[in-house]
């Protein structure tokens, strides 16, 4: 049972606060790799060099819905410097095809795909042939020289109209265009709307956006044909789940297959994709017997990368004249593009449908998913994972709610919520939450920003006219999940090889792989602090699946808790065999032993860590009889509190613990170009025992850019033909550091019943964040009549709105 | 996102590099790279020869003589913001110039190659046309000029010949009585306008408006010339808010912007409204005498 108690909170409205202070393992200590990292030195896929390196690029598909009718390579291989070309027909002969390993889901269109299109084409950007030269200056000019002979399909464009009857079919053989389908219905819907006194009904549209890591994906792949052996460097949120499937691909077993993920610059959920990319890559190793590589450039990223988001919900709320709501009905209809990516591009959506009870008390819910294929750039995972939608959704309904009935939105989300003393509280989908406090964060979050006081601030500034609003939202985030229900595999554990070196020194390797988030830091930190070393003394390691036997990488807010509870789990392992040792050593008990800076301690003798660390390997006689030498141990951490599939009733509990976040935002927008102007962003964030505030607060700052990005600057779009429009950083706009507001970060601490009691941190922020600044801006717009129904607040779509309510510009007007 | 082939040729003269622009089936010219050179890697753009101007030292010139305010094309944009010549003889360059981009690209970045590239959302093309302001161009039959009016055909397109080199600009020189002003929305620092007006007046001792012109970029296929809307200033001694008004209402049903991902073609007539008023109330007030 977790432990509810709340430690006290730290507030860090100074971004340039150092960590907090305090015995926490890691506290102290700055990002180790930094040193690396800012001086050139780190070692990125793009930094892998060899002498007989060559390159490979990529043709990919200039038209969305296509057949292929003829592919002519005879130029390109004549070219010098060509060394290779291969067609999707060629490699599709002589390798294995992806498929998305849920046999089981009975409303899930199964289908196999290979590396490349064979006959067909369903998005630009999807490869269709692939040539390996010297330099990539040259393979880019073969590229030209392939000459493709399309016969253009109609092509599938917007997911709505996808669904009508008589609408093109992106697969010939299907009888729609729908990939998943999922309808769910929990407790009495029915009769919670009959009895109810008002339904709200509202659509909310969500657009398509992007994870932008600096460093595109991309792979280099060694063959070694004597022995049968391929190395792959790969910058991949998960290596060891990449090796699997590239097994698949190349035939080749899990013990011929090495995978290293290098230094990375950045994934955000994009690189937890097994891209067909990667597995080109291997199959041409094989094949040409040099190392080879490819990078993705932007275009590729932008264009046929991972997207994400774009969704659709009809929702309809019923609801009693106190505020209550007795049930919720929403429709979602999610864009999946191109379905031919493993992990499945659904995934995000069934999640979306799981958690959009959020923090609400809610017995009565249906919804109805209906996962969309059309002709666009495939869609898959990006921070937040299919939440950001759900919580916007149910966060902007509480809001529209509380204006309909005339209270505060805080009102009516307090007779709603959870009951504080409820938990562990199983909510209507599954999710048995094991923490929230959800009224208690609410009030810090309220006693943070003098919410009374500031609401008569806002409402006395919009009485003079200026466009000025509060809102705020919360959330709760299923954290560290297993993949069986939605990858089909995996499950949900982590593993740790951590080895006291016989100086003393440690060595660990964990199977999560850092991407910038400060893994060797805060891994470090708690196996020093376990072993009672200095974190300096600690060597982290991670991404390459020849060292840990398998991992499951990073992504889902849970390297702390899954990667963290395996290197603390190890570490108290190794630990406990040296208390035995030093025990025999002093001739004490175990019991009796004391270790602290660095000593075993019995009374007044004592001997130090690396003198144990030495007799375990140099001075076995010294052990106790018996006791096998060395001081290195595997193993492998499951929480084992998640279910892998839902039962019979479609509950499923996917998640080890839970974190939890609640923001407030006050903006200002301006009426003459619909900008907005971010005044003030609160944000109270618990991930249960917090490691490295330092490295927090970077992880929490990164996702409100994130946030702010997609709700005011980003959207990738398509035109009615299909054919992308934003594939370069000039039209795909990310904020700068000049357009992220500042933002207070409350720090709340309810530990979880896991090793270390973490929650795990990440994805909260960029959850929380965009349904608060979109209560913000519909308050600002309050007397306009407009309605915040969109993800995406761009200037031009406010303006678009407040045009739509006759809010013409005022070109006299001295601001704007 | 790698260039295809071409061939380089460093020219050290104004000659030298019209020859081998004659000399190739489709010749660019490398100024400051800051457009040509992404175009290049994207294989938008495809010549079989590029000439690099950057070392021909007689284009970095500029001085004021004969009424007018006079740069080589390879004066850089961190220049015309920032130097003493083009503040005191070219406001309006200056402030259009500090609008492009970032830093490290003004340090690039050329008068020359922003006007013959001619992007309809960039600053400096709008600024000339505001300023009714020439080129100069070099061919194998001599040099002509081109005046702003004639310079810019459509979006990327101008009507400097093939084989012509882009040389020098020429703008009138700043005098008292001249209020001019460059402003733009653009969504995040150093980005494209998604829409900017120019704009260039002159008011006399008496404070009566006696000339007022304006461009605008962002608003069409090449600078948008607006000066038909303010031509109504032209007399007048004061802004009132109703004249205001009719010039907005007269630009917004003169322009036909574009539809892009970064703004819709009403979003922009909305925006050139806005910024139409914001730059006359601007340029008016520069233009009063002695301030």
């Amino acid at each position: 049972m977790t432990d509810t108690a709340t430690a006290p909170r730290t507030d860090t409205a100074d971004p340039g606060a150092g960590p907090a202070s305090g015995d926490d393992a890691g506290n102290g200590v700055r990002r180790t790799e930094d040193t690396r990292f800012l001086t050139g030195q780190g070692n990125y896929l793009g930094d892998i060099h060899r002498p007989d390196l060559r390159h490979v690029a990529i043709l990919r598909s200039t038209q969305p819905h296509a057949r292929i009718r003829s592919i002519d390579t005879t130029g390109a291989m004549v070219l010098p410097g060509v060394l290779a070309v291969f067609t999707g027909e060629e490699l599709a002969a002589s390798s294995g095809r992806f498929h998305h390993h849920l046999p089981l889901i009975p409303t899930l269109r199964q289908i196999q795909w290979s590396v490349m299109a064979v006959d067909k084409v369903i998005f630009v950007g999807e490869p269709i042939a692939a040539v390996v030269a010297e330099n990539r200056y040259i393979a880019e000019d073969a590229l030209e020289l392939i000459a493709v002979e399309y016969e253009d399909l109609p092509p599938v464009v917007d997911p709505e109209a996808a669904l009508e009857p008589g609408s093109p079919l992106v697969y010939d053989d299907w009888p729609d265009n729908i990939f998943l389908y999922i309808p769910g219905s929990h407790g009495d819907v029915d009769g919670a709307f009959a009895s109810a006194d008002g339904v709200l009904r509202e659509r909310f549209v969500h657009h398509r956006v992007s994870g932008l890591p600096l460093e595109g994906h991309g792979a280099l792949g060694e063959f070694d044909p004597a022995r049968g052996r391929l190395t792959l460097h790969a910058s991949t949120q998960s290596p060891h789940m990449l090796r699997t499937t590239i097994c698949e691909v190349t035939g080749l077993s899990e013990a011929q297959v090495r995978v290293i993920a290098p230094d990375m610059g950045g994934g955000f959920g994009v690189k937890n994709h097994f891209m067909r990319e990667e597995a080109l890559v291997a199959l041409i190793a094989m094949r040409v017997h040099y190392p080879v590589v490819w990078q993705q450039d932007r275009f590729e990223h932008l264009a046929a990368g991972i997207h994400s988001r774009e969704q659709i919900h009809e929702a309809e709320v019923a609801y009693r004249a106190d505020g209550r709501v007795l049930g919720l009905r929403v429709r979602i209809v999610a864009d999946v593009g191109s379905p031919e990516i493993y992990m499945m591009g659904c995934a995000p959506s069934v999640v979306t449908t799981g958690v959009l009870p959020n923090t609400y008390d809610l017995p009565n819910y249906a919804f109805e998913l209906q996962c969309v294929v059309t002709n666009k750039c495939p869609i898959g995972g990006y921070r937040g994972f299919g939440q950001p939608q759900a919580i916007f959704t149910i966060e902007r309904l509480m809001d529209m709610l509380a204006d309909r009935l005339g209270m505060d939105p805080v009102e009516v989300r307090r007779v709603n919520l959870i009951a504080d003393d409820a938990l562990p509280y199983t909510t209507v989908t599954g999710a048995v939450l094991d923490t929230g406090s959800f009224n208690e964060q609410l009030d810090e979050l309220l006693e943070a920003v003098d919410y009374r006081a500031l609401k008569e601030q806002v409402a006395a500034e919009r009485a003079e006219g200026r466009l000025v609003g509060l809102g705020i939202a919360q959330m709760v985030e299923p954290t560290a999940p297993n993949l069986h229900a939605l990858a089909g595999q995996y499950g949900g554990f982590e593993m740790c090889m951590l080895t006291m070196q016989p100086d003393g020194r440690v060595t660990v390797h964990v199977g999560t792989k850092s991407q910038g988030q400060g893994h060797e830091t805060i891994y470090a930190g708690l196996a020093a602090g376990v072993l009672g070393v200095a974190p300096g003394d600690v060597e982290v390691h991670d991404g390459d699946t020849a060292v840990l036997p398998y991992g499951m990488g990073t992504w889902g807010s849970r390297s702390a808790v899954m990667g963290g509870g395996a290197v603390v789990k190890a570490a108290e392992q190794v630990r406990d065999k040296m208390i035995a040792i030093a025990a025999a050593m002093l001739g004490a008990e175990p019991g009796a032993v004391e270790l602290a800076e660095g000593m075993f301690r019995v009374g007044e003798a004592a001997v130090p860590v690396a003198q144990i660390a030495s007799a375990a390997y140099l001075h076995t006689f010294l052990l106790p009889p018996g006791m096998d030498p060395g001081l290195s141990v595997v193993v492998g951490y499951d929480p084992g509190n998640t279910s892998p599939f839902p039962d019979e009733q479609g509950k499923l509990n996917v998640a080890a613990t839970y974190a939890t976040a609640a923001a407030a935002a006050v903006v200002e927008v301006s009426p003459n170009d619909g900008t907005v102007t971010v005044r003030d962003l609160t944000l109270v964030h618990d991930c249960g025992r917090v490691i490295d505030q330092f490295i927090l607060d970077g992880q929490i700052r990164g996702a409100i850019a994130q946030a702010v990005g997609a709700t005011f600057y980003e959207e990738l779009r398509y035109d009615d033909g299909g054919q992308p429009l934003t594939t370069t950083l000039l039209d795909y706009t990310v904020p700068g550091f000049g357009d992220v507001p500042e933002t207070r970060i409350i720090h709340r601490e309810t530990p979880s019943a896991l090793i270390g009691g973490f929650r795990g941190a990440g994805e909260g922020a960029i959850i929380v964040t965009p349904p608060a600044l979109a209560a913000a801006v519909g308050d600002a717009l309050r007397e306009t009549g407009v309605t915040i129904n969109q993800a995406n607040l761009g200037p031009q779509h406010l303006r678009r709105m407040l045009r739509e309510q006759g809010v013409s510009v005022d070109p006299l007007a001295a601001a704007g | 996102m790698k260039p295809g082939r071409f061939e380089y040729v460093a020219a050290r003269s104004v000659a030298e590099a019209v020859d081998a622009l004659g000399a190739a089936e489709a010749g660019s010219v490398l100024a400051g790279g800051q457009s040509l050179v992404p175009l290049l890697n994207l294989r938008l753009a495809r010549p079989d020869v590029i000439v690099d101007v950057n070392r021909i030292p007689e284009l970095e010139a500029a001085g004021r003589g004969n009424g007018a305010a006079r740069f080589g094309a390879l004066y850089r944009q961190r220049w015309l913001e920032s130097l003493s010549v083009p503040a005191e003889s070219a406001p309006l360059l200056a402030e259009a110039a500090a609008l492009i981009g970032h830093v490290p690209i003004r340090n690039r970045g050329t008068i020359g190659g922003s006007l013959a590239h001619a992007d309809p959302a960039s600053e400096l093309p709008a600024a000339l046309v505001a300023l009714e302001g020439e080129v100069t161009v070099e061919g194998p039959a001599g040099a002509r000029r081109i005046p702003a009016s004639e310079l810019f055909v459509g979006p990327l397109t101008t009507s400097i010949e093939p084989g012509e080199l882009l040389t020098a600009v020429e703008v009138p020189a700043h005098v008292e009585g001249d209020g001019a002003a460059f402003v733009e929305f653009a969504r995040r620092h150093g980005d494209f306008a998604v829409a900017g007006v120019a704009v260039a007046l002159h008011r006399d001792a008496g404070g009566a408006c006696t000339r007022a012109r304006a461009a605008g970029c962002g608003l069409g296929p090449t600078p948008v010339d607006l000066s038909g809307a303010v031509a109504g200033l032209v007399g007048q001694s004061g802004l009132d808010d109703d004249r205001l008004r009719e010039l907005a209402a007269a630009v917004a049903a003169g322009v036909d912007p574009p539809d892009d991902v970064h703004g819709s073609s009403d979003y922009r007539r909305e925006l050139a409204q806005v910024l139409l008023v914001r730059g006359l109330r601007t340029a008016w007030a520069r233009a009063e005498r002695g301030r």
